[in-house]
């Protein structure tokens, strides 16, 4: 048994929208954005670093029987900044109440170096997850380089599909670029400052640091992950003595920086087709900088085929509506009508006698007939035995679409509302609310999987509520 | 054993007012107005009731909660009053009440009154409130025409139906109420539609469009029960009787089960045989001459034409293209216009079900009258098509 990294996963929101269709709606004021290339993810209304570390931590354990005993959620956008969002996501997972959860926060590097700490001092089975959901300005140059993301990484004792041969940590106050827990935007300083007086000095300290510590030459090292922009990045293999071939692509024309999740992100998806034997280094980077040396095991190859980010990243739809995009990210306050007055508080002595119920989607199979259903009853649905069900989740489950409607006179942040009757195995029915599919793609028969999303917002108090809904099929 | 209330109560009046955007009226004056008319049509004294029963759904948002608004507008002498509610299928709830009283002989005179009073909360369409606090946290926070379109999709799969086909019929459901509700001084809406503006109206839900939806209304609409005997005391020749009351809610198996595909209303099945049972129909689609079913939405009164056991499985667009339920068809239906033209004031709905076959029995419907009524059915449903309450009558001539 060596501790190590046991599993890898990752998730992108399916939403794209094209640096064009952007350049294109601001140019009477940023001509300069004309030139911009390629797309960036953006999460649904629906989502946020809860939802997205969810569907990355389901991805990373996907199949394995490991259950983790903790769980940290790096991010700097955790939606709640108090109310442990780490807990949300454990519930999520159903992996129960003796566990600890943590949350980790104000910085970009939270991620990594909460992985250089594992790496030092690994005793749980932990879930590893980095998110991050950064609004941007309209018109700001952060608009076409952010994305949406998140990362999961399982540690534990066990036969790793990676080793941490070593890591090391420098932190220097550089304010780069800061957000306070007040805004909503970051602040980006002088990017040529940033770049000589930052990435040039503070990163190759911590690579050449953690080379020391996991005893490798750079030159031994395969691939570089270096989350900042290509330009950046080809920088510093100039001054670390790499050829550019060893940089791995940031994702910046498919998905965009997605912070605190960024670099493991990158590293989930080179481990998706790392070949055994092969040595990272991964770099994160805020006020100093994490540097870990990974190396794969030939245990990987087995879970190759199984996870990883690349199947989100090919499930794009692209939105060319700017105001969508605005809208959907709530920086334009959009006109919904008097339905969107409704007022959506939650009842939380429900919630919580609930909350399995709602956060893990668990319904009850009945012990007498074997009759799945959705609620958990008191009164089996099927042969009306009481007090017979057992708690079992639906939230894995494939289901199939047995009625559906698009409603236009429902509030929904995207019109048209999207719901119908799911049916899956067992006997189990449920009305759903649907998500991420387009108008006219919803069809009596289809399948559906389940996705963890945001169901409502309280915008009175400030709460935001948690649920299943059916989404489309990933391609295989 | 008990047989039920087959011809036991007869209805000595009626009352309804006028449906529509009443902004001259609050809840007080519209049950004023049908009670008044019921009252004289009974030529009985507001003191001769004996117990009333109040339908209504909302509280807050429209008349208030308990017996009292009732019993305030008509200044009832403290006699027991009871609001009952159960949905769309209030109205029906409070006649059942009065029904039950006097059927039970624990009094001689009873009263019914629906009203509903939706204008007043600024809606278009019903205004969104809560489903309950567990509810809240898992439903999809539907509207009526969605809940009610998935009909629609899901009996178009398992009749294979071409949709368009499916909305032609439902159109023509639509258009052949308003060619009612233009005889109907009471309706909210008097003028006739074309099955082309039904299937190219705005969505709403899809499939439906907006000529494939009931609007909402204000209205009230009332009755005064007694029992036979007490009626032929009181002089009174033509009866009309209840032959049957039946009611049935769902229990959880359409929404938590497969074992419904979605495409007809289980409750509405279970209700309607039991109605029969009750009165002694043996072939509704040969028995019953006329009927007033809860169109809520055009699709609705499509399947329901086969869960009332009327259409064969299937076999509901048929029936409607080829005129079975037009007001010169083999089984009217929505004599009066139905909620496509009167609207539907929840809690009256039900009630004015109930006056449109009490006309026509009595042969007082004017122009809208057909030519020899014998037994009514009403069908008054609350809810979704998943999760609802599906309430059954029949009415008809004493001995008949």
């Amino acid at each position: 048994m060596t501790f190590g990294i046991l599993s890898f996963g990752g998730y992108v929101p399916t939403f794209r929208i094209t640096r064009q269709a952007i350049a294109q709606a601001i140019a009477w004021a940023v001509p300069s954005a004309k030139g911009q290339k390629g797309e960036r993810a953006f999460a649904n209304w629906d989502e946020d670093s809860i939802t997205l570390s969810v569907e990355a931590a389901r991805n990373c354990l996907a199949g394995l029987s490991v259950v983790p005993d903790r769980v940290q959620l790096a991010s700097t956008t955790l939606p709640f900044a108090d109310r442990s969002n780490s807990g949300v996501v454990a519930d999520a997972l159903q992996l129960g109440g003796d566990m600890s959860t943590e949350d980790l926060a104000g910085s970009r590097r939270a991620g990594t170096s909460a992985l250089a700490r594992l790496a030092k001092a690994g005793t749980s089975t932990t879930l590893l997850l980095a998110a991050d959901c950064r609004e941007t300005r309209p018109g700001s140059a952060q608009e076409m380089l952010y994305g949406h993301g998140a990362a999961a990484l399982l540690l534990g004792e066990g036969t790793p599909v990676a080793l941490i041969r070593g890591a090391a940590s420098v932190h220097e106050d550089l304010v780069d670029q800061y957000r306070t827990a007040d805004t909503d935007y970051d602040y980006a300083l002088e990017e040529r400052w940033v770049r000589e007086e930052g990435y040039n000095k503070i990163v190759p300290r911590a690579v050449k640091a953690a080379a020391d510590a996991a005893g490798v030459a750079l030159g031994e090292v395969h691939r570089f992950i270096f989350p900042t922009s290509a330009s950046v990045a080809k920088g510093l293999a100039k001054i670390l003595k790499l050829g550019e071939d060893r940089l791995v692509d940031p994702l910046a024309l498919q998905v965009g920086d997605c912070g605190t999740a960024h670099p493991l992100l990158m590293l989930s998806l080179a481990l998706e087709t790392a070949v055994p034997g092969e040595t990272l280094m991964v770099v994160g980077f805020g006020q100093g900088a994490d540097a870990l040396v990974i190396e794969t095991t030939p245990q990987l190859a087995a879970l190759q085929a199984s996870r990883g980010p690349a199947r989100y990243i090919a499930a794009r739809r692209v939105v060319e509506n700017y105001t969508m995009f605005l809208s959907l990210r709530e920086r334009i306050a959009f006109d919904f009508g008097m339905r969107a007055e409704r007022d959506n508080r939650t009842a939380q002595s429900t919630f919580y006698r609930r909350r399995h119920d709602i956060t893990g989607m668990v319904g009850g199979r009945c012990s007498a007939c074997n009759t799945l259903q959705y609620p958990r009853s008191q009164v089996c649905v099927k042969c009306g035995a009481l007090e017979t069900q057992n708690p079992e989740s639906l939230a894995n489950l494939i289901g199939r679409v047995k009625s559906y409607t698009e409603d236009w006179l429902a509030f929904t942040p995207l019109p048209p509302y999207v719901y119908g009757h799911v049916e899956f195995a067992d006997g189990a029915n449920c009305m759903l609310e649907f998500t991420d599919f387009a108008p006219g793609a919803v069809a009596v028969g289809n399948e559906v999987r389940m996705v963890f999303r945001i169901k409502d917002f309280d915008t009175r108090r400030n709460f935001r509520r948690y649920f299943w809904k059916p989404a489309p099929l990933l391609a295989n | 054993m008990a047989k039920g209330i087959k011809d036991k109560v007869a209805i000595i009046g009626m009352g309804c007012s006028r449906f529509g955007e009443r902004w001259d009226c609050g809840p007080e004056e519209l049950i004023v107005e049908a009670f008044k008319e019921a009252l004289a049509d009974a030529g009985i004294e507001r003191e001769q009731i004996e117990m009333a029963w109040l339908g209504l759904f909302y509280q807050e948002q429209s008349a208030g909660k308990s017996a009292l608004p009732l019993a305030l507008s008509l200044r009832l002498p403290n006699i027991p009053v009871t609001r009952v509610e159960n949905m769309c299928a209030t109205g029906t709830e409070a006649l059942r009440g009065a029904v039950y009283a006097v059927a039970a002989g624990a009094c001689d005179i009873a009263l019914a009154v629906g009203v509903e009073k939706l204008k007043d909360t600024g809606y278009a369409g019903l205004p969104e409130r809560t489903k309950g606090t567990f509810d809240d946290l898992w439903l999809p926070n539907a509207t009526a025409p969605g809940a009610f379109a998935q009909l629609a999709s899901a009996y178009a799969a398992r009749h294979k139906i071409p949709m368009e086909d499916l909305k032609r019929a439902m159109a023509h459901v639509s258009v052949k109420s308003h060619d009612n509700g233009v005889l109907n001084p009471k309706a909210h809406l008097r003028k006739r539609i074309t099955e082309e503006e039904a299937m190219k109206a705005a969505p709403v839900a899809y499939p439906l469009g907006l000529l494939d939806c009931c609007g909402v209304s204000d209205g009230a609409a009332c009755a005064i029960v007694t029992t036979v005997e007490k009626a032929r005391e009181m002089g009174f020749k033509d009866l009309v009787t209840v032959k049957a009351m039946q009611l049935a809610p769902s229990n959880g198996y359409e929404m938590s089960n497969t074992g419904w595909d979605g495409s007809y209303l289980l409750t509405t099945r279970v209700a309607s045989q039991k109605a029969y049972q009750e009165a002694g129909i043996t072939n509704p689609r040969e028995q019953i001459n006329m009927m007033e079913v809860h169109d809520c939405f055009s699709v609705t009164e499509l399947v329901v034409m086969e869960d009332l056991g009327i259409s064969p499985e299937g076999g509901a667009s048929k029936d409607i293209l080829d005129g079975v339920f037009d007001r010169d068809g083999k089984v009217p239906c929505q004599l009066d216009g139905g909620l496509k033209c009167f609207g539907h004031p929840i809690g009256a709905s039900g009630l004015r079900m109930a006056y449109e076959m009490y006309l026509q029995l009595l042969g007082r419907a004017g122009d809208r009258q057909i030519a020899s009524p014998s037994i009514g059915l009403t069908h008054n449903l609350g809810g979704h098509p998943f999760r609802n309450v599906a309430s059954v009558s029949l009415f008809g001539l004493y001995a008949s």
